[in-house]
């Protein structure tokens, strides 16, 4: 009982913090850093969307992509498979970062990124791997 | 061996015959073997059973958790030590099994081990097996381990294992010397960690190692021979075997001297090391590496392209040998040598090339060293590059050079006065330059841009590069279509960042529209053009901020403007851009005179506001008109999109041959 009502309470902290930053913070601002960040992400998914589909890489909760299971990929696709979530992961910091800060807000970060982390899971297309409660499972 | 405090019991049963012996000690040691809280129970009734529970079996560094161990003393008699866990620095076991069983072969015993075991720290329990004969004089004769199998859900390591105690005389020594000798093969092993970043397949191979005491220490060999399968270790990727790595030495505590490494790789070359290795402080007291003859391409495949996967280094061509050779001292370089001989690099973007590269860079850290390299030729993006020959001298951690040519097309960049150096960690430098002319037409050709006549001439002055900025002290120059153009105020601040800043002035003086017109066939306007670009502002390489005046001077030259030339205007205006032709008779005429023609923009933003020559009710002059025949060219949309006065030009000049007058 007590589990179930930490749960909403939760549940409600979760709501007011997302409801907040949806009616503060613009998250579709435009700024030079925050365009080039998007653009070079839009080019970049072209690569991982095939690893978002066999289940190699998959979205957590916080925001992030990680390595899910590596063994889909051969050996020699392992280096560049590292190298393509390591820069998406560091175009994500910015992106938060850059939307922050162009709201005049860089304090807002962690917010943004957690409404960011709703989104990405949101938008998933069915059959890739999501991360709930330090879970994945295939959505 | 050595027992404390023993009490033996008798179980005598109800017929008053003894079925049992108990005997318990505190402790018992032997050699290095130490069962603490021992509690042996004899069964007299079949004569042949012991069964011993202890608190605590300590084999060396390893501690069994309340052991029990079974002794079967018939004919062919088993050992079996079973145990709930086992505790050792690295490793934990649990369930662990030592079976000695001599039901096979009377002399020759087999030796079971079986455990599931996991590394500290790691959460995946893996099961171990191995099965080795042990030798009738088992501390002078080779133990034949086979069936090794360590696997768990990533991994599958088959091996089997020989290990020959050995006794061999030394040099100038009297006594033997006891030692070891280790071969282990390994057979399509596969494994992996958790996150995938280390892992194998198919691994096949050989280690070999044998050591020897000596008086002081311990003298060893080892041989890794590697001769199929692949291996990932992040960010490195090897393939196809084909390695082999020879390493001998002497170990001191707590000195571990690798006195012979050599690593030779299949289409590489081989590796030759030295170094002294703390193994308490895990320090590098000393390294010494030296590669001579190895192959550039290899080289580059294996250990330079992971490291640089992303940078402009990252997808290159190369070819040619290296001598390459690094000393160090607690992992601080005291030298280094890279020579360089006939190499050849090509970006596979086509960004840069050079061919027939060399180069001589020597480094040490007591004393300034003289470096050298040059190329035949080369490229950068379509510009040819002649051949080059650098010297500088570089000093620890700066390099300098008074003189650096580099020549370009038909002419040449002149660098004077270069420095550079490392200061925390970032990069610090300043160049002066000067340039050989370089002609238009050369240039033009390289870029495939229409072919311009004049020639870019001018020089640099100071440039210096500090805290992630780009910083030009004074005027740049260039002298292009008969004027000058320079630029002042220069400043890009993370050029090699996310978003690159970028600020500068430029101005334009005695232009000569004629030439420009002609090369971009734009129609014909004859006279001089000037202008000036304030407070240009790039970010990301795109115009966010100017005040732009572009133009036509005032003097004493002949002002005409082609009928075409009108059009293009007309076209450039944009929406709302009326050339006041009095089209039924002007458009008999080819050109007409002007007083002036011009165009300004404001940016801010993405928005340009526009403005001509002079202002008119709704909108502003940008050709005005004078004599006869004349004409007037008016814009009157103010605020334009950036975007739209790009296409426009784009517009202008790609559609040139189609101009129709009505």
């Amino acid at each position: 009982m007590t589990r179930y009502i930490a749960g909403v309470f939760l549940a409600f902290c979760f709501m007011a913090a997302f409801s907040h930053a949806q009616a503060a913070a613009d998250l579709n601002v435009n700024t030079p850093a925050v365009a080039a960040v998007k653009a070079a992400m839009q080019a970049r998914h072209a690569q991982l969307s095939a690893y978002y589909q066999s289940g190699a890489v998959g979205l957590t909760v916080e925001g992030f992509v990680a390595v899910k299971d590596a063994s889909l990929v051969p050996l020699s696709q392992r280096g560049a498979l590292a190298g393509l979530v390591n820069d998406e992961n560091t175009d994500r910091t910015h992106l938060y970062q850059g939307i922050a800060a162009a709201n005049g807000h860089p304090e807002w970060e962690g917010e943004i990124q957690r409404i960011f982390a709703l989104r990405w899971i949101d938008k998933a297309q069915s059959g890739w791997f999501v991360q709930r409660e330090g879970q994945w499972s295939r959505k | 061996m050595r027992i404390c405090w023993m009490i033996v019991c008798l179980w005598i049963t109800h017929v008053h015959a003894v079925t049992h012996i108990s005997v318990s000690a505190d402790s018992i040691s032997y050699d290095n073997i130490v069962l603490q809280q021992p509690r042996a129970k004899l069964d007299l009734q079949s004569g042949q059973q012991v069964k011993v529970d202890a608190a605590r079996l300590q084999i060396g560094a390893a501690t069994l958790d309340k052991p029990q161990i079974f002794l079967n003393v018939s004919r062919h008699p088993t050992l079996l030590v079973t145990s709930s866990a086992l505790q050792s620095e690295h490793y934990q076991a649990r369930n662990p099994t030592i079976l000695l069983d001599y039901r096979t072969h009377p002399t020759q015993p087999i030796l079971s081990l079986d455990a599931e075991i996991k590394a500290t720290g790691d959460e995946i329990w893996g099961t171990f097996h191995l099965r080795c004969l042990v030798p009738p004089q088992a501390s002078l004769q080779t133990w034949q381990c086979h069936d090794g199998l360590y696997q768990d859900v990533r991994s599958h390591i088959p091996f089997h294992v020989q290990v020959t105690p050995t006794l061999k005389s030394a040099a100038g020594a009297t006594s033997l010397a006891r030692g070891m000798e280790v071969m282990l093969n390994v057979n399509q092993a596969r494994f992996s960690d958790a996150a995938g970043l280390h892992a194998g397949e198919n691994l096949t191979g050989q280690i070999r190692l044998s050591a020897y005491e000596q008086a002081d220490g311990w003298r060893w060999k080892g041989l890794f021979h590697w001769t199929q399968g692949e291996l990932f270790w992040q960010p490195f990727y090897f393939a196809e075997g084909g390695k082999r790595f020879e390493i001998s030495g002497f170990y001191q505590a707590p000195y571990l001297d690798i006195e012979q490494a050599q690593l030779s790789l299949d289409g590489v070359g081989t590796l030759h090391s030295k170094s002294r290795i703390n193994l308490v402080s895990k320090d590098f007291e000393l390294l010494t590496v030296n590669a001579t003859d190895v192959d550039f391409n290899g080289v580059y495949k294996a250990f330079i392209q992971p490291l640089v996967a992303k940078s402009v280094f990252g997808s290159l061509n190369v070819s040619g040998k290296a001598d390459w050779s690094f000393e160090a001292k607690g992992l601080q370089p005291l030298k280094f040598n890279l020579h360089i001989i006939d190499a050849s690099v090509e970006d596979q973007n086509g960004k840069f090339g050079f061919s027939h590269f060399n180069a001589n860079i020597p480094w040490d850290y007591e004393r300034p060293q003289q470096i050298s390299m040059g190329y035949q030729s080369g490229h950068v993006l379509q510009i040819p590059l002649g051949e080059t020959k650098w010297q500088a001298e570089v000093n620890r951690f700066s390099i300098t050079a008074p003189q650096l040519r580099l020549p370009l097309l038909d002419g040449a960049l002149d660098f004077q006065d270069f420095s550079a150096a490392w200061i925390n960690q970032s990069m610090v430098w300043h160049v002066k330059m000067d340039m050989q002319p370089i002609s238009m037409r050369s240039f033009s050709q390289a870029l495939g841009w229409p072919e311009m006549r004049g020639q870019i001439d001018g020089e640099i002055p100071l440039v210096t590069y500090a805290n992630h900025a780009l910083r030009m002290t004074g005027e740049m120059q260039f002298k292009l279509f008969n004027g000058k153009v320079g630029m002042s105020d220069l400043e890009i601040v993370d050029p090699l960042g996310a978003v690159p800043k970028l600020h500068a002035n430029f101005n334009m003086r005695d232009i000569d529209l004629g030439e420009i017109t002609r090369t971009f066939n734009f129609g014909s306007i004859s006279g001089k053009l000037e202008g000036d670009v304030r407070h240009l502002r790039l970010q990301n390489w795109k115009p966010v901020y100017m005040d732009a005046v572009i133009q036509t001077a005032d003097g004493p030259f002949e002002k005409k403007i082609s009928q075409r030339a009108v059009e293009n205007i007309t076209a450039l205006g944009g929406e709302g851009t009326a050339a006041a032709l009095q089209r039924t008779f002007l458009r008999f005429f080819k050109e007409f005179g002007y007083e002036k023609i011009g165009l300004r923009c404001e940016l801010r933003g993405d928005i340009c506001k526009m403005g001509g020559v002079e202002n008119v009710p709704d909108g502003f002059v940008i050709v005005k008109g004078q004599g006869v025949p004349a004409v007037n060219v008016n814009g009157y949309t103010q605020y334009v999109s950036w975007k739209d006065v790009l296409s426009r030009m784009q517009r202008v000049t790609d559609s040139n041959s189609k101009i129709i007058i009505k």
